[in-house]
């Protein structure tokens, strides 16, 4: 499947084993990405506190560049924040023609133009509403068998439930513990699964941020999750890169709990090795993770 | 008529124990609400059950509980609903407990005057009025009573309070429905203090710039008024209008983050801490607060680099979208930024155009200042903001 | 102990204006409220509030229209103070800070109403009464230290010193179970209306006639209690009320054949006719086989503009899709008459002064009477405030002139021994619940739209087997931090003694009039009952009387809408 790519800016910033493992994974996946390289920011949210116009008129260009990739089945990201911020500024959009227009005469001095209706999605909606959990199990060449793992959603990909298409049909702030059991881990459930991970006030409140951050590591640790799992790079930052400081906000100094990205869970379930997934850049080192999959299981099937 | 177990977080202050929970058994069409089965346990089971309820309509705010670790009214959520996201496997048990980051006094009940009422009591609720008081009304454009109704909806029902996230990791936060109550005068016309509002709660270390921007008060509102995005007008009327700068960076972080997408295309990542707090300039890291943050972040920024996470070519040049692109964003920023009102969308307001376009577009109005076809003047007073919803459109 | 110059019991709107003008008259003020008082069931009405404030209009019109509607049975010295006042009124609130919808030119804009002659309904959305209440707490919230509040405290008993004056009351602190004694100079009722003696209804739990069966208890006449108003527009199932704005607004009523049957019954005014017309004709078509198979009638909103609705009606757009599962916006909703207001109440003067020396009532629980035989919609918002400024300013100026009452410490162990007596109720009694089921379901089926005397006779004999059961319904709740198990028991005791002379008045009443329509006596009959029947309790039960209806301009004549 063809699929208009819009990585983001933190996975080619300070997350650049999101990028990597991403495109590692794209072809276990039958996924061709078509990279969105000319497309920018989508404001994280922050953009569209400043002026709503234009953090949608950004995110329109955005739209429409994607709207432009031959043959792509729809725009796809691997951030909840650019989920978020994104879907936020299409309902704006989508709502109100006139509006629209307004919009687009503003990208018409670059002759872009967003049409109405794009579908843009998260790769954890991705793989379970495109590719199926049913094809996802059939990948795997490594089940994660007593892996543990703790799902952290991010708040911008399962609130306002009716903007981004949470529903009894679709129970999206569900998708992410599907796809751990799919990929034959054990899901951990635990307090903070779908709550903050502070990241938004990191320089406006930082203690506020690592209590939050820091909060969530321990109850997860404490529920004895191996691992965290982030659709979110921008969580990542706050609960790895993080984590040292986030540990002495809450008082809990042998918190020591690895935050994997989407991807890279992914690519070890599909049979990759840790070092083709970056994982060696995390801040908290995965040992958990690493050491049970070169040890425990051994070597994926062959395919 | 179908079956659904109730469990119920009980809690008696006079009994000494520590709060239990209690299931209950209840026979119901699905549709009805969860309301309406605590109150058939209070009446045919046990009376001793503590809940506040009243109009059972959604309008009087009582009944605000968290059902399946979701805040909501009680009234207003079905049955059939809830057991679907209930904590059994067979879809037939509703877990119900009191809001949260509120005392409990009994079962249900939480004390809402310990936090709830104190915090709207501190954004002085109630209208300062611009003088002189005229005669007769006020004259008041159309469109801001309406803008005003959003936040005029609340029922204070407590809900975004209970599970505010910013709330519970620091209690003193302002919280959304004081936010939202502070915003219904901030955009009254005819309330004086907009400033000195404004100023207050922006410079307060707990104030608007304290909301972690999680969306929970959105989703938790039965009412619509979406506390958190009358946060985000408060911070954009307080930081473009009035050009309040906040202790906690706030508004430096706002500028920082707009300031570097028009740079950059992408987000600088390394430049964001500094130019928050300094400012936003490359300059920022040597003013005093930025460099503090950046030497107490050096074990931070250390761990990265020797991860290899980062670059020092990424550090210090970051990434940029190609030039001809660059050049077009900012030439939108150019085109969006340079207008002297600010064109804003509220769908509460304007509604959704469903597929069978029902929009007409005559209903629609332009969206330039002062181009209202119907000849209304525009507000009294000095004061030149207006929030401006898109949906300038008059219907009356 | 508490002691004040003006104590208020309720605080809706009529009590918190009440509370706001005493402390403007300089008067120290307590209102107590068994509900926060932002819950209390004003916060439901939704409409609007009349006022003839346009040039082009006039009090005597809205007078006019407000005796019409009443079926000549209003007072009509008082009417002309609520209209001539009114102007005023809506200008103190705009003040205050309510949010009233503007017109085009920013002035104060209006919606069409039922009953009235021209536009003169000035409102906030479909949530104005939510916010007149919101914004008199907030001026509460001001004003602190002139009113004491005291928030969740159930009043049991009022006080009456020996020569019949009524000193204060006894009330509960429902998170503590403590009782206090409540001195006061002037004790204004505002408690509120009884609906939840029939089932369904649109009013709160809360509106159990407690304030009306308090004033009873001690002496004071109730006067109008068979003017029992059916709303026209209510949700079947569970009785939630869709307002008559969305008439207003242009919603048009159909039966189940189509037909647009407001043509028949009122060819002028349609479906903005008198809520008793339009809840008759609604109640007629269903009777005669030509309402939905659930005895319901069409409401289609649809024909409003989608954008109006949501702007104007967004209210019950929700209650559309959250109570009925409807989009109103798309399809028409399903309604039929049901109970919403009771006209009659505690018997007052224009000043909101009882028979009683020191009880003033204000509000749905009084009877001044400005609505007679049925209200106007837009009507009560407007009584509330009226009255309710009225009586805080009367009981005020009154308190001048009158010492501080001190109540015997006695009075407190005779109401603790009351509650402890319900307490200890032995159990295998009917529970508190079967009974008002009983009861409501009672006074809905033989005291609704359509009377008769043998229905009217049956429904006496049942409300009086209930009182006698009532006193043994054991509850389960033994505790006294927020026991509203033993709330609900005392609240029943009021439900009955309400129900006793809603049943009385509607079977002395020998004739149709407003709300009331005897099928047994279809006709209106001024010769024989141009007057208002009484209820007042003596020593021995209930007892009949009679009052005079106040004409100043407008003489009786036929009506039509």
């Amino acid at each position: 499947m063809k699929v208009a790519y819009w990585p983001g800016c933190v996975s080619r910033g300070f997350t650049p084993e999101l990028h990597g493992s991403m495109a590692a994974v794209a072809p276990l996946l039958d996924l061709e990405l078509v990279e969105l390289d000319r497309a920018c920011c989508t404001g994280a949210g922050v953009i569209a506190e400043h002026s709503q116009e234009l953090a949608d008129t950004l995110n329109a260009r955005t739209f429409a560049l994607a709207q432009q990739v031959e043959g792509a089945a729809l725009m796809m990201n691997i951030c909840s924040t650019c989920q978020g911020a994104q879907s936020e500024c299409q309902e704006r959009l989508d709502a109100n023609t006139e509006y629209r227009e307004h919009v687009n005469g503003t990208l018409a001095a670059e002759g872009l133009s967003y049409e109405k209706g794009l579908t843009n999605k998260n790769l954890l909606w991705l793989l379970v509403e495109e590719i199926g959990l049913e094809n996802l199990k059939k990948k795997v060449k490594r089940p994660l068998t007593n892996l543990k793992v703790g799902p952290f959603y991010g708040c911008y990909i399962v609130r306002p439930t009716d903007r981004l298409g949470i529903d009894d049909e679709r129970p999206r702030d569900h998708y992410l513990h599907w796809v751990i059991e799919a990929l034959g881990g054990t899901v951990i459930d635990y307090a903070g699964v779908h709550k903050c991970c502070g990241f938004p006030i990191i320089t406006m409140n930082k203690q506020n941020s690592l209590k939050q951050a820091g909060m969530h590591l321990a109850d997860a640790q404490d529920a004895e999750a191996d691992c965290l799992v982030v659709p979110c790079p921008l969580c990542h930052l706050n609960l790895d890169m993080q984590q040292p400081l986030a540990k002495k906000a809450v008082g809990r100094d042998d918190l020591s709990m690895p935050v994997l990205h989407l991807p890279q869970l992914l690519g070890l379930a599909l049979g990759l090795e840790p070092n083709q997934l970056g994982m060696s850049k995390h801040v908290v080192k995965p040992t958990s993770v690493i050491d049970w999959s070169s040890a425990v299981v051994g070597a994926p099937t062959p395919a | 008529m179908a079956e659904y177990t109730l469990k119920l977080r009980r809690y008696d202050p006079q009994s000494g124990e520590a709060p239990y929970y209690e299931e209950y058994r209840v026979d119901l069409e699905p549709h009805r609400s969860v309301l309406e089965a605590i109150l058939q346990i209070k009446a045919e089971q046990d009376g001793s059950v503590g809940i506040r309820c009243s109009c059972r309509a959604a309008i009087c705010g009582s009944c605000g509980v968290r059902i399946n670790g979701k805040p909501g009214l009680a009234c207003h959520t079905h049955l059939d609903h809830a057991a679907k996201t209930g904590v059994n496997a067979d879809g037939t048990t509703i877990l119900v407990e009191p809001m949260g980051n509120m005392p409990v006094i009994k079962d249900l009940i939480v004390d809402m005057d310990a936090v709830h009422w104190k915090k709207i009591q501190r954004v002085t609720p109630w209208l300062i009025n611009k003088e002189p008081v005229p005669e007769r009304e006020y004259l008041v454009p159309h469109e801001n009573m309406v803008d005003v109704t959003q936040t005029m909806a609340c029922i204070q029902c407590g809900a975004c309070v209970s599970d505010c996230l910013a709330m519970e990791v620091d209690p003193l936060f302002v919280g959304p429905a004081a936010s939202a109550k502070a915003y219904r005068f901030v955009g009254d016309p005819r309330d004086a203090q907009q400033y000195e509002r404004l100023k207050d709660l922006a410079e307060d270390q707990h104030g608007i710039y304290d909301c972690t921007h999680c969306f929970m008060c959105i989703d938790a509102c039965p009412k619509g008024v979406a506390p958190m995005s009358q946060i985000m007008r408060l911070r954009r009327i307080s930081g473009n209008d009035h050009h309040i700068v906040d202790r906690n960076n706030g508004e430096r972080h706002e500028r920082t983050i707009t300031g570097l997408i028009r740079d950059y295309g992408l987000l600088h990542e390394a430049e964001m801490l500094p130019r928050s707090y300094g400012g936003y300039s490359w300059f920022a890291k040597f003013h005093p607060a930025a460099g503090a943050e950046l030497l107490d972040s050096l074990p931070v920024i250390a761990r990265a680099l020797m991860r290899r996470k980062v670059t020092p070519g990424k550090v210090i040049f970051g990434h940029r979208i190609p030039k001809p692109d660059l050049k077009a964003v900012q030439a939108i920023y150019d085109k969006v930024e340079s207008k002297d009102r600010r064109y804003e969308l509220n769908l509460y307001i304007s509604g959704y155009e469903d597929d069978e376009g029902d929009a007409a577009p005559a209903e629609t109005v332009p969206a330039a200042v002062g181009a209202n076809g119907d000849g209304m003047p525009s507000a009294p007073g000095p004061n030149p903001h207006q929030p401006t919803s898109a949906s300038e459109s008059e219907s009356a | 102990m508490p002691a004040h110059d003006v104590l208020i019991i309720g605080a809706g709107l009529a009590g918190q204006r009440a509370a706001l003008a005493a402390a403007d008259a300089g008067a120290s003020v307590a209102i107590i409220s068994k509900v926060h008082p932002v819950r209390s069931h004003s916060v439901a009405a939704a409409g609007g509030i009349n006022a003839a404030l346009n040039p082009e209009d006039t009090w005597e019109s809205h007078a006019f229209d407000t005796v019409k509607g009443s079926d000549y049975l209003g007072d009509q010295d008082a009417i002309e103070i609520m209209c001539r006042e009114a102007p005023e009124e809506i200008l103190w609130l705009e003040h205050a800070g309510v949010t009233f919808h503007r017109s085009p030119t920013g002035h104060l804009g209006t919606r069409a109403f039922g009953g009235a002659s021209q536009a003169r309904t000035y409102y906030v959305a479909d949530i104005t009464g939510q916010a007149i209440l919101h914004v008199l707490y907030e001026q509460l919230m001001k004003h602190h230290e002139r009113v004491d509040r005291y928030e969740e405290w159930f009043t049991t008993t009022l006080l009456q010193d020996d020569a019949g004056n009524c000193v204060g009351c006894v009330a509960r602190d429902i998170r503590t179970g403590a009782l206090e004694v409540f001195d006061a100079k002037s004790t204004i009722l505002a408690s509120g209306g009884a609906g939840q003696a029939f089932k369904p209804t649109t009013n709160a739990l809360i509106c159990t006639g407690d304030g009306i069966a308090q004033a009873y208890r001690i002496g004071a006449p109730l006067m109008d209690m068979e003017m029992i108003q059916y709303h026209p527009t209510t949700l079947a199932e569970n009785g939630f009320l869709i307002t008559e704005g969305a008439r207003g607004e242009g919603a048009h009523l159909y039966n189940a054949l189509g037909e647009r049957f407001m043509e028949k019954y009122a060819p002028n005014k349609l479906e903005l006719a008198s809520r008793d017309v339009v809840s008759r004709a609604e109640q007629t078509e269903i009777n005669e086989g030509r309402g939905f198979p659930d005895g319901t009638i069409a409401l289609d909103i649809t024909r409003v503009p989608r954008k109006r609705t949501l702007e104007a009606l967004r209210e019950i757009v929700n209650i559309g899709k959250d109570f009925a599962g409807v989009d109103i916006t798309r399809e028409p909703i399903h309604i039929k008459p049901g109970m919403h207001y009771i006209m009659g109440g505690v018997k007052t003067d224009f000043d909101g002064q009882t028979p009683i020396p020191g009880l003033y009532a204000a509000g749905e629980v009084a009877c001044v009477s400005v609505h007679g035989g049925n209200r106007l919609g837009a009507n009560s918002l407007l009584d509330t405030l009226i009255f309710g400024r009225r009586s805080g300013a009367h009981a005020a100026e009154r308190a001048r002139g009158v010492a501080m009452p001190k109540s015997a410490s006695s009075v407190l162990s005779d109401a603790q021994a009351g509650i402890d007596a319900i307490l200890n109720r032995p159990t295998g009694g009917r529970r508190v619940s079967e009974i008002k089921n009983e009861l409501g379901e009672t006074m809905n089926r033989y005291v609704a739209v359509y009377r008769d005397a043998e229905g009217l006779a049956t429904a006496r004999e049942i409300v009086q087997r209930l009182k006698q059961e009532a006193p043994n319904a054991a509850i389960d709740d033994k505790g006294s931090v927020f026991n509203q198990d033993v709330l609900a028991a005392i609240e029943l005791g009021y439900m009955l003694d309400c129900a006793e002379a809603i049943v009385m008045g509607a079977q002395e009443r020998r004739e149709s009039r407003g709300a009331q329509f005897r099928t047994d006596f279809p006709e209106r009959n001024d010769e024989d009952w141009l007057h208002h029947i009484t209820v007042s309790l003596n020593g021995d039960g209930p007892e009949l009387g009679t009052a005079p209806v106040t004409i100043t301009k407008w003489q009786p004549q036929a009506r039509t809408y």
